[in-house]
């Protein structure tokens, strides 16, 4: 893609208010990947280089030591799929409920409408702190304690998700589903057959969020499971912190790695997708 | 799918569910069963485990499961486990945690235990006894209990020809000024004589002890009392030689300074027996001191960490519990656990020879007459810890020691009075 | 001028006499509720029944333990006499006055340089700048922490090299607050960009076109066609970054504990240690619901105030 856009520039490009801009956000991109490349990098440095001054970006000698360290003391093939499990129920569940909800808020007129998205908005407005413990209490009357179930049912619709999708679906033209209407289709055929096909980009960039928010959480499946084995990478991570609450700056970083390293990749393969989705989304 | 589907489906699960929440319980016989979280981590988790699984198998009417957890990690989910019926049957904590959970209800009373020759408890270590002790009923047994120390790097003392350990406050600022290198001459030395943390984790046990020394305290018969000439003093004298003398970085807690010390960048560090796995897998040669005695007295405050059986076990599972916990204490396991984690013996008659195979044990064994059990019994401890906290920090910083003490103070008693 | 107004879906108008349209709207009530249901299940049982335990506890000596015993308005009482408090309240507007702005310019200034089609490399700066969001908090916290540790921070290491002394930060009680809202400005700020992204490509070509003929420069065009356009988008980014400011946690929870010296010590870091370390949770309860209504409050003033500058344009 760079490629073809060298080839496109010409030298007229190369206004100064370019260069600026060009240099402003190299600026900016550093600042940004600087964090991402010290967790890549310290992860491999052995101890004495974590903790050596002065500090240096890339390791002197590359060790999996850090890697190693991290492997044997968390089950992290387990947490890392559990991950899975967690973000990806989640994500599957909030699209389907999210984007039904949506469709109603944006694409029915019914009494209360107004009132209803507002309440439903309001939810974010309390801290999850507030309501983790009667919430607690109440997937363990629901005998789901260390389950899968317990630990995604309560993420299985979100306010956010539902508020981004309705935005999507009021910006949809009203004549694509005209033609569907004058034949008598019914709402949810409507919905299934020309609504949510239409917002398949919609749909993949709050997947997205979703997903990654999940993976990142950390008091809910932190809190959630007392069985070690059920807990996620992000949860699992806790663990390596050592006795009088010592964090081993290199293998907290290998931890990291591995915690990060499968969103990164999937960000990274879906990210042109996604760049162009979220130009489509129309939200505003 | 159609929306009548989704219903049904909606339905479905809904049924599922109520059918799991029925499903469980009403298993009866066969042996009881005790779940278990503590936060041993290191070797003092495998000989904890050790110790569970011999009384496992020593009798077929309790099986215990443990949960390993981080003990910050236990802080945020005992709560919730616990009211909602799915918490541990016993359960590990630091001990200044303990009082706060016993006060709210969430512990066994164990005076009847306390009171029965064989539970093993008559010859426990005072101060530790102490720490799991609220208005004079005892709700938990102690697993841990030791007077903070300074641990120095071998090394450095010799490159620096320090050959004796200091006795006195004078003698550590001066050893400790001697340590301090600065070879650049930036006015930021490269290696420190010792690092004293001013806020959070150890530094909560090592102001305690410098106030010791001096004859000054914090609470007393529930009172506060850190508002006194012999506490102003100590801030005095101990700006003086951190901020003036710069033996030590300001604005550590006790993490960064346990940092410090692997990194060797620092030659002493105050803290408990973790301080020797650290320093062997940094590897960083070290010995173990006393803290050295201040103008008033020689004392240290303890580390500790108490166990307690929680509102989750029914009587049957108390009875359970409080029979591992005799097991725990009895003499054999007093000294495995002693040898095993490197702390010294909770009993007061476990022989010297019995743990003298750990030369860590034996050196902090020799000075725990001189360890003091941190706000034993007090119930706000975490305002009180950050008024302590903000107290040093702040008298680090060059404020005012006088008005800080009187706001500490203020702060203090309504914690206690709360 | 609503914009853009022919994309603008209006749900079909009720037809008919009277009686009609009111079975209509019973039988589209009926319809809307068959989509809800899933949704305010899942809502109703896992965030609202939750939301108003916590209400009922808020009334309550609760502990989480035993049975809690009412004492009605005891708890708000206490909120609002707690010393400890204002300072949370201080501590939280500095936090979300430090973040807010900070990480919506950017990302607007951001979005602004990469809205330009005559840029370089767009694709690869589109990506940087969105990866920090796929990174968790913590350890975002993490990273931050060791980059200015000081005395092994590469960050700290590198601004002494160029006569800049960091310090201590997170043990300054100055610094310590820009800080952990920097992280949480690093760790959002490309959400809202996407966001604003998104926004300004919705704006047409045209547009820009008529005011360049009608020989508007580039400053001109941004303030009379492009920031009025975005005012929507800005208002939905300014309400998520604002809710995401008053529930800061996370990485403050990793950097400082709330420290030093209760400096970085929001809201609900408060609430999270009245409810964990104190088991004070009808306190704890309270003190939310305090939060919950200051949000609502402050989200319906900055709806009100874009709202009505849209209205003006048209």
């Amino acid at each position: 893609m760079s490629t073809a856009a060298s080839r496109r520039r010409t030298p007229r490009d190369l206004r100064p208010s370019t260069v600026i801009a060009t240099i402003a956000l190299l600026a900016a991109s550093a600042v940004v990947l600087l964090p991402i490349a010290i967790i890549v990098l310290t992860a491999f440095k052995p101890v004495a280089e974590v903790n050596a001054y002065p500090p240096s970006l890339l390791p002197d000698t590359w060790t999996l030591d850090n890697l190693k360290t991290v492997t044997s003391e968390l089950p992290f093939m387990r947490l890392v799929g559990n991950s899975f499990v967690f973000a990806g129920g989640v994500t599957v569940c909030a699209l389907v409920f999210d984007s039904l909800a949506a469709y109603a808020l944006a694409r029915i007129d019914f009494a209360g409408r107004r009132l209803l998205l507002v309440a439903i908005i309001a939810t974010l407005m309390i801290p999850f702190q507030a309501t983790l413990i009667p919430l607690y209490q109440l997937v363990a009357d629901l005998g789901w304690v260390n389950t899968y179930a317990g630990l995604i049912a309560p993420r299985a619709a979100d306010a956010f998700g539902i508020f981004f999708l309705r935005q999507f679906f009021l910006a949809l033209p009203r004549d694509i589903d005209a033609a569907a209407r004058m034949d008598g289709a019914g709402e949810f055929r409507i919905f299934r057959s020309i609504v949510l096909p239409n917002a398949v980009p919609a749909l993949l960039t709050l997947g997205l969020f979703t997903f990654v928010n999940n993976w990142n959480d950390l008091l809910w499946p932190l809190v959630f499971t007392t069985d070690a084995d059920m807990g996620t990478i992000t949860s699992g991570l806790t663990l390596l912190t050592g006795p009088s609450g010592i964090v081993p700056h290199g293998v907290m970083m290998a931890g990291s790695l591995i915690a990060i390293l499968p969103l990164v990749i999937a960000f990274l393969f879906i990210q042109r997708r996604f760049i162009e989705n979220i130009a489509t989304t129309g939200l505003k | 799918m159609t929306r009548t589907r989704i219903l049904l489906s909606a339905g479905g699960a809904a049924l599922a569910l109520a059918a799991t929440a029925c499903g469980g319980g009403g298993d009866t016989g066969g042996p009881v069963e005790l779940t278990f979280w503590h936060g041993y981590t290191e070797a003092d988790g495998d000989v904890l485990e050790g110790i569970v699984d011999d009384f496992n198998e020593s009798q077929d009417d309790v099986t215990i499961t443990t949960e390993v957890k981080t003990w910050a990690s236990i802080d945020d989910s005992l709560l919730t486990a616990l009211s909602a019926g799915e918490g541990p049957d016993i359960v590990a904590m630091p001990a200044e945690r303990l009082p706060v959970y016993a006060d709210k209800g969430a512990f066994a009373e164990l005076d009847d235990f306390y009171a029965d020759e064989s539970s093993n408890t008559a010859d426990l270590v005072e101060g530790a006894a102490s720490m799991v002790e609220v208005e004079g009923t005892k709700y938990g047994v102690p697993t841990g209990f030791v007077p903070l120390a300074v641990y120095y790097n071998t090394a450095l003392f010799e490159a620096a020809g320090v050959t004796e350990f200091p006795q006195t406050w004078d003698e550590w600022v001066a050893t400790a000024e001697r340590l301090t290198v600065d070879e650049d001459g930036d006015g930021t030395p490269e290696q420190y004589g010792a690092v004293l943390p001013d806020h959070a984790t150890v530094a909560n046990g090592l102001w305690p002890s410098l106030f010791y020394g001096n004859g000054g305290n914090i609470v007393e018969d529930g009172k506060a009392v850190i508002d006194s000439p012999e506490n102003a003093a100590t801030l005095e004298y101990w700006r003086t030689a951190i901020v003036d003398g710069q033996i030590s970085p300001t604005g550590v807690d006790g993490i960064g300074a346990d940092e410090l010390f692997s990194a060797g960048k620092a030659a002493m560090t105050v803290g408990g027996p973790w301080m020797a796995s650290i320093a062997e897998e940094n590897g960083i040669g070290y010995e173990i001191a006393a803290i050295p005695a201040g103008p008033e007295a020689q004392a240290a405050s303890a580390i500790g960490v108490s166990m307690g059986i929680t509102v989750d076990a029914g009587d049957e599972a108390q009875a359970a519990a409080e029979e591992f916990f005799a097991h725990f204490l009895n003499d054999e396991n007093a000294a495995a656990w002693s040898l095993g984690s490197g702390w010294p013996p909770l009993r007061t008659d476990v022989p010297t020879e019995a743990v003298s195979a750990n030369p860590v044990v034996v050196s902090l064994t020799e000075m725990s007459d001189l360890g003091r059990p941190l706000l034993p019994g007090v119930v706000n401890s975490v305002d009180v810890l950050a008024a302590v906290d903000e107290l040093t920090q702040r008298a680090m910083a060059g404020e005012d020691v006088d008005a800080l003490l009187a706001e500490a103070q203020a702060e203090i008693q309504a914690a206690l009075d709360e | 001028m609503q914009h853009p107004p022919a994309r603008r879906y209006r749900p079909p108008a009720p037809l008919g006499g009277r009686r009609r349209a009111q079975d209509g709207s019973m039988r589209r009530s009926a319809k809307a509720f068959g989509f809800l249901a899933p949704a305010l299940i899942v809502l109703g049982l896992f965030v609202i029944w939750p939301m108003f335990s916590a209400l009922r506890l808020s009334f309550t000596d609760a502990s989480g333990f035993g049975e809690p015993e009412w004492v009605g308005l005891e708890n708000y009482a206490e909120v609002f006499t707690d010393p400890d408090l204002l300072k949370a309240v201080t501590n939280t507007a500095l936090y979300t006055v430090l973040f807010t702005p900070t990480a919506v310019l950017a990302a607007l200034g951001l979005a602004l340089l990469l809205n330009s089609p005559h840029l370089p490399f767009r694709g690869f700066f589109r990506t940087a700048l969105f990866v920090p969001f796929v990174v968790s908090f913590a350890v975002a916290a993490f990273a931050w922490s060791y980059l200015i540790d000081p005395h092994v921070g590469l960050l700290n290491y590198w601004l002494r090299g160029m006569g800049i002394q960091l310090g201590n930060v997170l043990q300054d009680p100055q610094l310590a607050m820009p800080a952990v809202a920097f992280v949480a400005v690093w760790k959002l700020f490309g959400f809202y960009f996407v966001i604003f992204l998104a926004g300004l490509q919705d704006i047409p070509a045209s547009l820009y076109e008529a005011a360049r003929m009608d020989g508007a420069g580039p400053l001109s065009r941004l303030r009379h066609v492009t920031l009025p356009l975005l005012s929507n988008t800005m208002a939905f980014v300014l309400v998520f970054a604002m809710i995401a400011a008053l529930q800061a946690f996370d990485q403050i929870y990793v950097m400082t504990g709330g420290g030093p010296y209760g400096s970085t010590q929001t809201l609900v870091m408060e609430i999270y240690e009245s409810g964990f370390r104190k088991l004070e949770l009808g306190f704890a309860s309270a003190l939310s619901y305090v939060l919950l209504i200051a949000t609502l409050l402050l989200s319906l003033v900055q709806f009100a105030f874009f709202g009505r500058k849209e209205k003006d344009l048209a």
